[in-house]
C-alpha cells in the first residue's frame, strides 16, 4: 500500500509574478515575461532576451536580514520556500516537530557563482578567492542554504538532471513519501539568469534569433518557431503524505498521481530514439499512476520553441497517449517564461493546479501556423476555459532526459 | 516485503589504482596516492599536494563515444561503469535498455570545463568558448554519458551532493530498483581534480601540507583528490538466477540534513548522528551488529573529532568494539566519488572479512580515541558494514552494507 | 598607513559582507561574541582585508583574529613588513 501525495501549498519566483495566480493570470492573458535582458550586457549574442525576474529583491520574502552569504540562486530557492511554507501554513513550530525536508531540482545551481570565484583567483590570485563564494560553489548550495534559512532538517537532496531537474526532483519526493520515508517535502526546482548559462545557451545554437525571419520570441509549435529563450525561476510544491494533510487541516491543492522517467541514448541526435524515449517518460508515468490515455484532460508540454524538439515531444505524446492526441488541449508556457530549465517543470505543474482550480488553460502565445509535423491539432494561441481533473505535465531535455508526470485535481 | 538489491559488480578509478583487484590489493596495503599536484601550477599557493589518477586513458574502455567529447569525471565514469558490469559478468547486450539505470553523483560535475570558459573570459577571448561549454560542462553529463556509452535508456539521475554525493546516488538507486523501475542500475560518483575545488579548499585553510592523516592528533587538513566508483545493483533474485556473484546487499540506508552551516558540520554531530540512526533503522539493523565502519574521515580538525563524537553518541560504548577506518589516509578526498568508492571498500570488507587501515596514525588523540585500525589492515568477520559521508550544504548520508546470507 | 584609515577600510568590508552598519562596529568588536558572526564569515572577512591591502597573512596568523582590532593591527604589522622589503 503505497501512501498518496498530495500538494498543500506552492512557492513561485517567475518573470511573470510571485504567485501562482499572478502567474497564471498573466499566461492565461498571453502576457510574456521575456524581454531585453538587463542582469548582463549580451552584446554580441543571438538573442538579447530572457525571461528575467525584474527587481528581485528576497528580503520582500526573507526580511530584513543578511542575504550576503546567499547568491542569486539560494535567494531566489530560500524565497520561494519562504512562499510555499507560509502557503501550506507549515509553521516554524511545526517544523520543530516534524521534519521537513527539501528536494531541489537544478541544472546550474550557480555556474556564475563559479566562474566568479575562479575569475577572482585567475585575475587576484588563488589567496585572495573568496571563501564564501567558494560555499556556492557546489551544485546543492542553494538547498543547503535554504535548509539553513527555514531549519529544514528532513532530507534534502539535489537532483540535476538538466531541464528536468525540477519535475525529476518531483519525482523522487514522491516515491519518498509514497514508501514513508519521509511525509513532507518541499520539492521542485530553480536556475537563475546568468551571463555564463546565456552564453553557453546562445553558444549551442538554441537561442531563437529575429534574422531568422519569424520573430524574436520563442514560439512552441508554430512551422515558424527557430530556438527558444533563456528564462530564471524558483518553483517549489509542498509534498505531503495525503493522511498527514488530512491530521493537521491543510487544504489540498492537486495530488501527484504518477510519474515516469526516461532517458534517449542518442541525446537528441536521433528523432527516433528521442520520440521512442518521450513516449517511454509518458507510458511510465501513465502506468505509475494507473491511469488511461484518455484520462489525460490536457498537456502542458516542455516545448520551448526547439524546433526538433518540439516536433519530437507531439510524437512522443502522441506515441505515449496511443494515438489520443487529436483532441487533446495543449499549453506551451515556455511561449512566455522562456526555457527556466530546473524551475520549468515545477511551474508547468503550479500553473496546472491553477488551470484545475479556475477553469482555464493558458494558450501558446504567439502560435499562428501549427507545425505539420506536430500531431496536436488543438494547440491554439488562446487560452481556452476547461474542465481538467488529470493533466500531463512534461519536461523533455536538450539533451536526452525525458520526464513526465500525472498531476490530478484536488478533489479531497 | 521490499525487493531485496544485491552489489554484484565493482568498478573503481583511483590515485591507487584502477580496477577491483589492484585497487582492493593496494588498499589493503597500506599503499597512498598522495603526491605533488601534477595537473595545474600551484606555485601560488600554500599547499601543493592531491590524489590524482595518472596513466588514465579512456580509450581502453571506451567503445561508441568520442573521448574528445567527454570531460574527465565522464571518462572516469565510463570506465568505472564498464569495469563494474565486466566484474558482474554481465552481458550488455542480454539486457532490456529500457530497464538499465544509471544514478550517479558528482561534487563539481566537469570543472575543467567551466575552468577553460573562464580563462576564455579573463583572457578576453570569449569567442573561443563554443557549443561544447554545454554539451559538456553541466554535471548531468556524467550520467548521460555513460547511459549513452552503454546504452541504457531507463532512470538516469544526477544527485550533486558534493562529498555525500556516491552515497545518495547508491540510496536513490536502491529506490528504484525497489519501485520495480528498473531490473539494474549502475550506481556511483565521480569526480575530477579541479583548481576550482583545490582552490576553495585550500582557502578555507583546510588541506594538509603533504599527508592525509586522520584522527591523528597531529592532522592538519583534507587532500583533494579525484577518481570514480560504480557498483552494479540488482535484485537478489536475478543476481541468484544468473549465477552472479554476491559481495553484499545493500540493506539500508538515511539521509539527514545538518541546516546548520554551509561548511561546517553541527557540534554535536546531530545531523550525522540520525543519518545512521536512519539507516540502522531502514535496514533492521540493531548498533550491536556492525562490524566495520567506513568514516568519512577527510583528516581535518574538526571533522575527525566531530564524526568521533557522533559515532559515540548513536552507538555508545558498542563504539568502541567497531573497527573504524578512513580509507582517505590513502585516497585523499574524491569528492563526490568519495563514498561510492568507500561503499565498494564496505561492499569488499563484507565478502573478504578484511577491512582497511587508517594510515598515517601514529600519535593518538584523546577526543578520538576509537579503533580506526591503525596503519595496518585486519581481517574480521564483517558481516555488517556502515557507509558514512558529510558533505557542504549539511548533506549528510549513511548506508548500510550486509552479507546477503544472513537474512536467509 | 594610520591606523585609522586601515580601520575604516576593514569596517567598510565588515558592513558589505554582513550589512552591519560601520557606525554600529566598535573598533574592539569580536567577531564572534558582539558582531554575531560565524567561522566562514569571519573569514570572508579576514580575506577580504588581506585583499584590499595585498597582504597575505599565514594561516596561524589568521586563526588569531577575533575582534576588529586583531585584523586592524595583523594588516599594520603586514605592510610594515612589505614595507621594509
Amino acid at each position: 500500500m503505497r501512501n498518496r501525495v498530495v500538494i498543500t501549498g506552492v512557492g513561485v519566483l517567475s518573470s511573470l509574478g510571485d504567485s501562482s495566480a499572478a502567474l497564471h493570470a498573466a499566461l492565461c492573458e498571453g502576457r510574456s515575461g521575456i524581454k531585453p535582458v538587463q542582469l548582463f550586457n549580451t552584446t554580441g549574442l543571438g538573442c538579447p532576451l530572457g525571461g528575467e525576474i525584474a527587481d528581485f529583491d528576497a528580503t520582500k520574502y526573507l526580511g530584513q536580514r543578511n542575504l550576503r552569504p546567499l547568491d542569486r540562486t539560494s535567494r531566489l530557492v530560500a524565497s520561494a520556500a519562504q512562499l510555499a511554507l507560509k502557503e501550506s501554513n507549515w509553521s516554524e513550530e511545526m517544523r520543530q516537530d516534524e521534519e521537513v525536508g527539501l528536494v531541489l531540482g537544478t541544472m546550474f545551481c550557480s555556474v556564475h557563482t563559479i566562474s566568479e570565484f575562479d575569475r577572482r583567483a585567475l585575475e587576484a590570485g588563488p589567496t585572495y578567492a573568496s571563501p564564501m563564494d567558494f560555499s556556492n560553489t557546489v551544485i546543492n548550495a542553494a538547498a543547503g542554504q535554504t535548509a539553513i534559512v527555514h531549519n529544514l532538517r528532513g532530507l534534502n537532496t539535489t537532483i540535476s538532471t538538466g531541464v528536468t531537474s525540477g519535475l525529476a526532483a518531483i519525482s523522487y519526493a514522491v516515491d519518498l513519501i509514497r514508501s514513508g520515508r519521509s511525509r513532507a517535502l518541499l520539492a521542485g526546482g530553480a536556475d537563475e539568469m546568468c551571463f555564463e548559462s546565456f552564453y553557453g545557451f546562445d553558444r549551442a545554437g538554441l537561442s531563437c534569433r529575429s534574422d531568422r525571419g519569424s520573430g524574436d520570441f520563442p514560439i512552441p509549435f508554430d512551422a515558424r518557431r527557430n530556438g527558444s529563450a533563456l528564462g530564471e525561476g524558483a518553483a517549489l510544491l509542498m509534498l505531503e503524505d495525503s493522511d498527514l494533510a488530512r491530521e493537521r487541516g491543510a487544504r489540498v491543492l492537486g495530488e501527484i498521481r504518477g510519474h515516469g522517467s526516461s532517458y534517449d541514448c542518442s541525446r537528441g541526435r536521433s528523432d527516433q530514439e528521442s520520440v521512442d524515449a518521450i513516449a517511454s517518460a509518458v507510458l511510465h508515468a501513465l502506468y505509475d499512476g494507473f491511469a488511461l490515455p484518455h484520462e489525460i484532460d490536457c498537456l502542458s508540454a516542455s516545448a520551448n520553441g526547439s524546433e526538433a524538439g518540439d516536433r519530437n515531444e507531439a510524437a512522443g505524446v502522441f506515441a505515449g497517449l496511443n494515438g489520443q492526441t487529436g483532441k487533446l488541449p495543449v499549453t506551451a508556457i515556455k511561449s512566455m517564461l522562456g526555457e527556466t530549465l530546473g524551475a520549468s517543470g515545477p511551474l508547468q505543474v503550479i500553473d496546472l493546479l491553477e488551470t484545475m482550480r479556475d477553469g482555464v488553460l493558458p494558450g501558446i502565445r504567439r502560435l499562428e501556423k501549427l507545425d505539420d509535423g506536430c500531431p496536436l491539432a488543438t494547440a491554439r494561441s488562446q487560452s481556452q476555459e476547461l474542465d481538467v481533473i488529470d493533466g500531463l505535465v512534461n519536461s523533455i531535455g536538450l539533451d536526452g532526459h525525458c520526464c513526465s508526470v500525472i498531476v490530478s485535481r484536488g478533489d479531497f | 516485503m521490499t525487493r531485496r538489491i544485491v552489489i554484484t559488480g565493482i568498478g573503481v578509478v583511483t590515485p591507487i589504482g584502477t580496477g577491483r583487484e589492484t585497487f582492493w590489493t593496494n588498499l589493503l596495503d597500506g599503499r597512498c596516492g598522495i603526491g605533488p599536484v601534477q595537473s595545474f601550477d600551484t606555485s601560488g599557493y600554500n599547499v601543493h599536494c592531491g590524489s590524482e589518477v595518472r596513466n588514465f586513458k579512456v580509450e581502453d574502455y571506451l567503445l561508441n563515444l568520442d573521448a574528445a567529447h567527454l570531460g574527465r569525471a565522464s571518462q572516469f565514469a565510463i570506465a568505472a561503469a564498464r569495469l563494474a558490469l565486466a566484474d558482474a559478468g554481465v552481458e550488455i547486450g542480454s539486457l532490456d535498455r529500457k530497464r538499465a539505470g544509471v544514478s550517479m553523483g558528482t561534487t563539481s560535475g566537469e570543472p575543467r570545463e567551466v575552468e577553460r570558459f573562464d580563462d576564455a573570459y579573463v583572457s578576453k577571448s570569449l569567442d573561443k568558448v563554443g557549443p561544447e561549454f554545454l554539451a559538456m560542462y553541466p554535471c548531468h553529463v556524467i550520467a548521460a554519458h555513460v547511459a549513452s556509452e552503454l546504452n541504457f535508456s531507463g532512470v538516469n539521475s544526477m544527485i550533486p551532493t558534493a562529498c555525500a554525493a556516491g552515497n545518495y546516488a547508491i540510496a536513490h538507486a536502491l529506490e528504484v530498483l525497489r519501485a520495480e523501475r528498473a531490473d539494474l542500475m549502475l550506481a556511483g560518483g565521480s569526480d575530477a581534480f579541479s583548481r576550482i575545488t583545490f582552490t576553495g579548499f585550500a582557502r578555507l585553510g583546510a588541506v594538509a601540507p603533504e599527508i592525509c592523516q586522520p584522527f591523528d592528533r597531529l592532522r592538519k587538513g583534507m587532500i583533494p583528490g579525484e577518481g570514480a566508483g560504480i557498483l552494479v545493483l540488482e535484485p537478489l533474485e536475478r543476481a541468484r538466477r544468473r549465477g552472479a556473484r554476491i559481495y553484499a546487499e545493500v540493506a539500508g540506508y538515511g539521509l539527514s540534513c545538518d541546516a546548520h552551516h554551509m561548511t561546517a558540520a553541527h557540534p554535536a554531530g546531530d545531523g550525522a548522528a540520525r543519518a545512521m540512526q536512519q539507516a540502522l533503522a531502514d535496514s533492521g539493523t540493531n548498533a550491536e551488529e556492525v562490524s566495520y565502519i567506513s568514516a568519512h574521515g577527510t583528516g581535518t580538525p574538526t571533522n575527525d573529532r566531530l564524526e568521533t563524537i557522533a559515532v559515540k553518541r548513536l552507538f555508545k560504548d558498542t563504539a568502541y568494539r567497531i573497527p573504524i577506518s578512513s580509507v582517505k589516509s590513502m585516497l585523499g578526498h574524491t569528492m563526490g566519488a568519495a563514498s561510492a568508492i568507500e561503499a565498494a571498500v564496505c561492499a569488499l570488507a563484507v565478502f573478504n572479512n578484511q577491512v582497511p587501515p587508517t594510515i598515517n596514525l601514529n600519535v593518538p588523540d584523546p577526543e578520538c580515541d576509537l579503533d580506526y585500525v591503525p596503519n595496518s589492515a585486519r581481517e574480521v568477520r564483517v558481516n555488517v558494514a556502515m557507509n558514512n559521508a558529510y558533505a557542504f550544504g549539511g548533506n549528510n548520508a549513511s548506508v548500510i552494507l550486509r552479507k546477503w546470507e544472513l537474512l536467509n | 598607513m594610520k591606523v585609522e584609515e586601515i580601520t575604516t577600510t576593514v569596517k567598510k568590508s565588515i558592513a558589505r559582507i554582513t550589512s552591519i552598519d560601520p557606525s554600529d562596529i566598535s573598533d574592539h568588536a569580536s567577531y564572534k561574541d558582539d558582531l554575531g558572526l560565524d567561522s566562514l564569515t569571519i573569514l570572508e572577512i579576514a580575506v577580504d582585508a588581506e585583499y584590499q591591502f595585498q597582504v597575505k597573512l599565514s594561516d596561524d596568523d589568521l586563526g588569531e583574529i577575533k575582534t576588529v582590532d586583531d585584523t586592524v593591527r595583523m594588516v599594520q604589522q603586514y605592510l610594515s613588513v612589505a614595507a621594509i622589503a
